[in-house]
């Protein structure tokens, strides 16, 4: 018999984990005012995954081969269509990968990181 | 630009008449070919060495542009330019381009097009690694993990073929190689929890010959190395260019990191995750095997390049490969056998103390024990490794390795990894990467292979990711990410010319002949894995925009005035 057992277990693991902070993001996006910790906290988790390979860890970028996402613009609309739809053939879309709600969190960490 | 032109014109070197179709011969012979550039790496061992001298410790101080090439592209420009008969190609991620040298002018332009999810399952910079050629057809990959075959002649797509699926995460960057007939090819896609391969093709037809997947499944050797479905997930990207002894028939290819990074959930070795692989090239058949990092948690993917040179070690020729491993240490292989000659830091490591010589196994420290069971660690090198990607150049007059190499370290701290197909599957903290330090970031280095040691090193605050070429005239060419194309003495690194070029360098510098003149070739262009990566904001005023750059030694002016 394979040695499966133990693996199986591991991934059962993880996927209690990423529910459990799934469901929690969920609750916080319903309630939340968008300065929410929480959804900045999941914000950012979900940058961290899905954005930072190409806009920066932490969102620092120098700001010359894709965008400084701490200087886009206060408009949340259109954050969220480009998120959705990708941009001129470089930012990729995401509209079947992330909901209104994980698009809504990101949108709070970008706010919580925006210059002046 | 008179005075090369005329020189050109008067030279008494006949080009050939009528193009010839291009032979498996050439490319065996590709190394010591100085009219043409045939192979990644400048040659089937991967040396990056040319026996041109024109260019020179006295000549290159009058190296100027003959003309640029506007890539139409802004992403990082990583492809090596291929030469054969007065021809240049070379690739973006979006096209790929034939370029006639005399004149600087594009003959012709074909367009790849991929999805626009694409982007978003590749890690490290949207690119295009080069292309290889074979009797009158182009090889390349494409971002979504197609291999084609081109006309040389027209750019007409000959036969397209999928390798993989972008929905499981994979990509494909690299420039193929073409050795014993077959064209072999990898894949990128460890950091999306895939499971990896090498693919060898049929040149004429594209017909798929064979697969030797880099993490075997559990009936195959080393399938003991996973427990459980890990290997499924297990990564061995393959995503640089093996190298390739025709005499012993072998190709040498490195593999990547193990998938997740975060190795508490995939206990055993991992084979053959950041190993080097000898194949058969007709079969894929893997010969043997030598693994540098067991189990390993920082990424240290081992696919950069294999070299292959003929050195004495203790008065015996010995045919060896050099590898300077993202783990820090720089290893010399018996490349008949893999045995280990030596094996050495060439930067700092705090990860290892030492390569066990009998067991050729590192001998950990306390900073890979604890990154193992979750603490956060300081450890170096960083995940992006001693040396990335970027190909170092071996001089065989002078024994030295240049390569442009790392000097921070990072910071990790692993956390669950959950698959899901075609997403970002590493299992560690990517809020907090990077333990810079105070001093430079990065280094040329001239290494003694069989030490580790630099007889010199040029530092740099920003770190060089260009790739390196060495030549007979004593000259070693590099590139900063900030613009500077750069020429050091081989001997000393005392810097001897260079030449601001409009965009960061993280191409692979090429030189050749042609009717008598030497000419240097090198892509700029930046947004690679450091700029995208390092939130280094001192590159903020680097502008992005690919271009190819042509340069030769202007000839004095009375030349110019015959």
């Amino acid at each position: 018999m394979r040695p499966f057992n133990w693996a199986a277990a591991y991934f059962a693991a993880v996927a209690m984990i990423a529910t459990a902070n799934a469901q929690t993001a969920t609750q916080v996006a319903a309630t939340g005012d968008g300065s929410d910790q929480a959804l900045i906290d999941h914000g950012k988790m979900t940058y961290a995954e899905k954005c930072s390979h190409c806009h920066g860890p932490g969102m620092m970028n120098a700001g010359t081969i894709t965008p400084d996402l701490r200087r886009f613009p206060d408009d949340k609309t259109r954050f969220f269509t480009t998120v959705k739809n990708g941009k001129n053939g470089r930012m990729p879309p995401w509209g079947d990968l992330l909901d209104d709600d994980q698009i809504g969190a990101l949108w709070a960490y970008v706010s919580s990181q925006r210059k002046p | 630009m008179k005075g090369i032109a005329l020189a050109a014109g008067l030279a008494m070197v006949l080009a050939p008449i009528g193009a010839r179709a291009q032979t498996a011969d050439q490319l065996v012979k590709g190394a010591t070919d100085t009219s043409n550039v045939l192979n990644y790496g400048m040659g089937y061992n991967l040396q990056r060495f040319s026996p041109l001298t024109q260019i020179n410790k006295e000549t290159v101080k009058n190296l100027v542009p003959v003309w640029n090439y506007s890539l139409a592209d802004d992403r990082s420009e990583e492809s090596q330019p291929i030469i054969y008969q007065g021809v240049i190609y070379v690739s973006s991620n979006s096209a790929t381009m034939a370029v006639d040298v005399k004149t600087g002018k594009q003959i012709w332009k074909t367009k790849v097009e991929y999805p626009p999810e694409t982007p978003r399952i590749v890690c490290c910079g949207i690119i295009n690694r080069g292309v290889a050629i074979l009797d009158g057809k182009l090889f390349r990959t494409t971002l979504d993990a197609n291999v084609i075959a081109l006309d040389a002649k027209t750019g007409k797509e000959l036969w397209r073929e999928k390798a993989a699926d972008i929905k499981e995460g994979y990509s494909m960057t690299m420039a193929p190689l073409v050795a014993d007939g077959v064209v072999l090819t990898g894949v990128s896609g460890a950091e999306f929890g895939t499971r990896d391969f090498i693919d060898g093709w049929d040149p004429a037809t594209g017909k798929h010959l064979w697969r030797t997947y880099t993490v075997p499944n559990p009936d195959e050797p080393g399938g003991d190395t996973w427990k459980g479905d890990t290997w499924k997930f297990g990564g061995g990207s393959t995503w640089i260019t093996g190298s390739y002894d025709p005499e012993l028939n072998t190709v040498y290819w490195g593999v990547g990191n193990p998938g997740p990074f975060n190795a508490a959930g995939r206990p055993g070795d991992n084979l053959y995750t950041c190993s080097v692989l000898a194949l058969d090239a007709k079969t894929g058949k893997i010969k043997w095997h030598y693994q540098f990092s067991p189990n390993n948690p920082f990424d240290y993917d081992a696919v950069a390049e294999m070299v292959l040179a003929d050195i004495k070690i203790d008065g015996k020729p010995t045919k060896v490969l050099m590898d300077a491993n993202r783990n820090g240490f720089f290893y010399v292989l018996d490349r008949t056998n893999g045995k280990l000659l030596a094996a050495n830091p060439y930067v700092k490591v705090n990860w290892a103390s030492s390569i066990d010589m009998k067991t050729g196994r590192p001998v950990e420290t306390d900073v890979a024990k604890d990154a193992r069971e979750g603490k956060k660690v300081v450890v170096y090198p960083s995940i992006l490794g001693g040396k990335n990607w970027e190909p170092m150049s071996y001089d065989p007059q002078t024994g030295l390795a240049y390569a442009n190499t790392l000097a921070f370290g990072g910071h990790y701290k692993t956390e669950p990894a959950t698959y899901k197909a075609g997403e970002w599957y590493v299992g560690m903290d990517l809020t907090d990467l990077w333990d810079w330090g105070t001093g430079p970031r990065g280094h040329l280095k001239a290494i003694d292979p069989l030490t580790g040691k630099a007889k010199w090193e040029v530092p740099s605050d920003i770190p060089r990711f260009s790739g390196v070429l060495s030549t007979a005239g004593g000259v070693v060419f590099s590139g900063q990410l900030t613009g500077e194309f750069e020429a050091f003495d081989a001997n000393d690194g005392k810097k001897l010319w260079q030449f601001q070029t409009g965009s960061g360098i993280e191409g692979q510098p090429v030189t050749w002949e042609q009717d008598g003149i030497q000419y240097v070739a090198v892509t700029s262009g930046y947004g690679g894995v450091y700029s995208l990566f390092s939130g280094d904001e001192r590159l903020a005023q680097i502008p992005t925009g690919g271009s190819l750059w042509l340069f030769a030694v202007k000839k004095p002016q009375k030349v110019a005035h015959e």
